[in-house]
């Protein structure tokens, strides 16, 4: 009878224990707190098991007060789950349960930082090299190019803008300009067997788009376009934001905004960002959020080509409430 | 902290009671709670804090999966049926083994409840094996994930899922030559003595009964698996945080040690199989696609989340055995594939 008794308190407690993991989902569906520890594509499977916990700690609870008709209350599996040792064990296992649900409750929230994302590392650019990079490069310092270039593919925007459809004619001829020699159609990747026919598509898309506004929605897929195929997007112009992340070997001028995505929970985190360029660069800590306007060039870092964003307006940005992004599928 | 049998059931009662009050309190001042700081910890702890708490949000619904997939072989399958449809030659098991990993999408937090719960049905030791390392690779939704992570790559594609496929056969195999169909699960006294009495009193149960039942065996079982994973996910978080991986980084220089790098990375995040390709991807830059490749395999095969589960359902022995081979072959496996493949 006492072995019974004891039965029905822990069916009784993990009722208990089941309603808290539930409700403190719930708390952070509502409170939209959610956010920050799952990605969006994995929110039906936590509706899916709230539910799913509330219906198992009700019933758990119904358990506890069932008669003594032991033959319904015990699972017929050969007595698999009792809880046995000694009572600190019980309070030790039962105190591993309500740890996650009273830190969800009570400590407030954090979003990943730098520290973080140094630790992880981050892409920025180059995502294709494949080859690690062993000692750190002293050629890593990036030739600045100021002035010329930059007016000069300020001006070709410009020209595109008073005149899209000749000047694309220009670029697609190549031969026309000398300058447009680097300058490659979209077409001509798409041939390329090695470029991926997602991202061909994509760039297709934002190819006759004059001003990138690199928002969440298509960070993660503008940042690996612009690796790949950075030719049908020098200078354009492109806005984004992220906080800011430095690495050993930029110089004073260089940043990169970068954001950190998420594909299933904060656990698989990762970093990707863009070098930016701008004489302003030096007035903004790690970790403050920027908003960064400019044009976008090709530069070499590391002995890797990758993009930059030569930044003709940075500023302070507020931090999103949800500062992460996700991948687009 | 009142949990004793001996004492009142007033007591008992209450202390519920108050949990519960205590929980509701909290779902409703949820955000003063947390923004007026009460309860607060350094900023490194608080990383901690997220990561574990975003581990066991994430992982809850598919150890749920598990344990519901478990219940159902336990309240419905009865022990001859597995029989039937096993093959007498142990060898010749192996193979649909595999096949049959391939078509469950378990992951896996959810692979161990499931396979253990065979085991227990009579399924040979080996064949469990198979699934245990099979199936969190070998299955849909993993298989879309690592396509859409190397799109550009997909040589990486291929080579995870082919050396998933044959290696867990092989992993299989060996397990069958080392402990042949000895019974290596743990099991309790009491276990022994409601397995006998499970045998001789196979009474036939209503259906309503039935449902009842898998609801009760499902909530047991996850209170029995949820403790090792919560603290994995616990461990897994640490390391996550605290774990500067540069050190790491410094170490894999060449493809046997970048390899041997990406498999330590692999077995302490503990990531869910089904996020570990984009993880990886991030790895990119300084990684060979080689050691990706042992990342990506060996990493759901063995974990530090799913060791803490092993080691308390299994034989220690058989455990270590288990790590010792798919670790080796695994790293074995890799080395050879990367001067095939990507030299």
């Amino acid at each position: 009878m006492e072995e019974r008794k004891d039965y029905s308190f822990h069916a009784y407690l993990r009722g208990i224990i089941l309603l808290g993991f539930a409700l403190l989902k719930l708390g952070m569906i509502i409170s939209g707190s959610i956010q920050l520890y799952i990605a969006p594509t994995m929110m039906p499977f936590i509706y899916g098991s709230t539910a799913i916990l509330f219906l198992l700690g009700v019933i758990q609870i119904l358990r506890s007060t069932a008669g003594d008709d032991t033959d319904e209350a015990a699972c017929d599996c050969g007595a698999d789950h009792g809880m046995s040792g000694p009572r600190y064990v019980q309070i030790g296992i039962y105190s591993i349960f309500l740890l996650p649900i009273a830190l969800g409750f009570v400590l407030p929230d954090q979003t990943l930082n730098s520290s973080v994302a140094e630790n992880r590392g981050v892409q920025f650019g180059a995502a294709e090299a494949s080859e690690p990079q062993g000692e750190p490069d002293d050629t890593g310092v990036i030739q600045a190019e100021e002035g010329e270039n930059f007016g000069e593919d300020t001006s070709r925007a410009e020209e595109y803008m008073e005149d899209p459809d000749g000047y694309m004619e220009n670029v697609g001829e190549g031969s026309a300009d000398a300058g447009a020699e680097e300058h490659y159609t979209v077409e001509e990747y798409y041939e390329d067997e090695q470029f991926d026919s997602y991202y061909a598509e994509m760039a297709e898309e934002y190819e006759d788009v004059d001003f990138l506004d690199i928002d969440e929605d298509i960070f993660l897929d503008m940042m690996t376009m612009l690796d790949q195929n950075i030719g049908p997007f020098e200078g354009k112009e492109a806005e984004i934001k992220g906080f800011v992340y430095r690495e050993e070997g930029f110089t004073e001028d260089q940043l990169v905004v970068a954001r950190f995505s998420m594909t299933c929970c904060i656990a698989d985190a990762s970093v990707q960002g863009l070098l930016i360029e701008s004489e302003e660069a030096e007035q903004f800590e790690v970790d403050d959020w920027v908003q960064a306007t400019g044009v976008i060039e090709e530069t070499e870092y590391n002995g890797h080509d990758m993009p930059v964003l030569k930044v003709t307006n940075l500023e302070p940005a507020e931090e999103p409430d949800v500062p992460y992004v996700y991948p687009s599928f | 902290m009142s949990r004793s049998s001996k004492l009142p059931s007033w007591l008992k009662d209450g202390f519920g009671i108050v949990l519960l009050l205590l929980f509701i309190l909290a779902f409703f001042n949820i955000d003063t709670l947390q923004e007026d700081e009460f309860f607060s910890l350094s900023p490194e702890w608080l990383t901690v804090n997220t990561i574990f708490l975003g581990i066991v949000i994430e992982a809850i619904p598919f150890l749920l999966l598990g344990v519901f997939v478990s219940s159902l072989i336990q309240v419905f399958v009865a022990e001859d049926t597995l029989q039937r449809f096993l093959p007498k030659n142990a060898y010749a098991a192996l193979f649909p083994a595999a096949v049959l990993g391939a078509i469950f999408p378990i992951c896996e937090c959810a692979i161990v409840p499931v396979v253990r719960r065979l085991i227990k049905k009579g399924m040979p030791l080996h064949v469990g094996v198979v699934f245990l390392v099979g199936a969190p690779i070998l299955n849909p939704v993993v298989a879309g994930s690592t396509y859409f992570a190397f799109r550009n790559d997909l040589s990486i594609f291929y080579t995870r899922f082919g050396l998933a496929f044959v290696l867990a056969i092989i992993i299989g195999g060996l397990m069958y030559i080392l402990f042949k169909n000895s019974d290596q699960l743990k099991w309790r006294t009491e276990e022994l003595r409601g397995k006998e009495s499970n045998n001789l009193a196979q009474v036939p149960v209503n259906k309503q009964n039935r449902l009842k039942q898998t609801f009760y065996h499902a909530s047991d079982e996850f209170f029995l698996m949820g403790k090792y994973l919560i603290a994995g996910a616990l461990i897994a978080a640490m390391f996550q945080t605290f774990l500067d991986r540069s050190t790491l980084l410094a170490i894999g220089t060449d493809a046997w040690t970048s390899t041997a790098v990406m498999m330590v990375f692999a077995y302490i995040l503990s990531l869910c199989s089904e996020a570990d390709a984009f993880v990886a991807s991030s790895f990119s830059n300084t990684f060979s696609s080689g050691s990706l490749v042992g990342f990506l395999v060996y990493g759901p095969m063995l974990d530090l989340k799913n060791t803490i589960m092993l080691f308390a359902f299994f034989k220690a022995k058989f455990v270590i055995y288990f790590m010792i081979s798919v670790t080796v072959i695994v790293y074995a496996a890799v080395m050879i594939t990367q001067f095939i493949v990507f030299l």
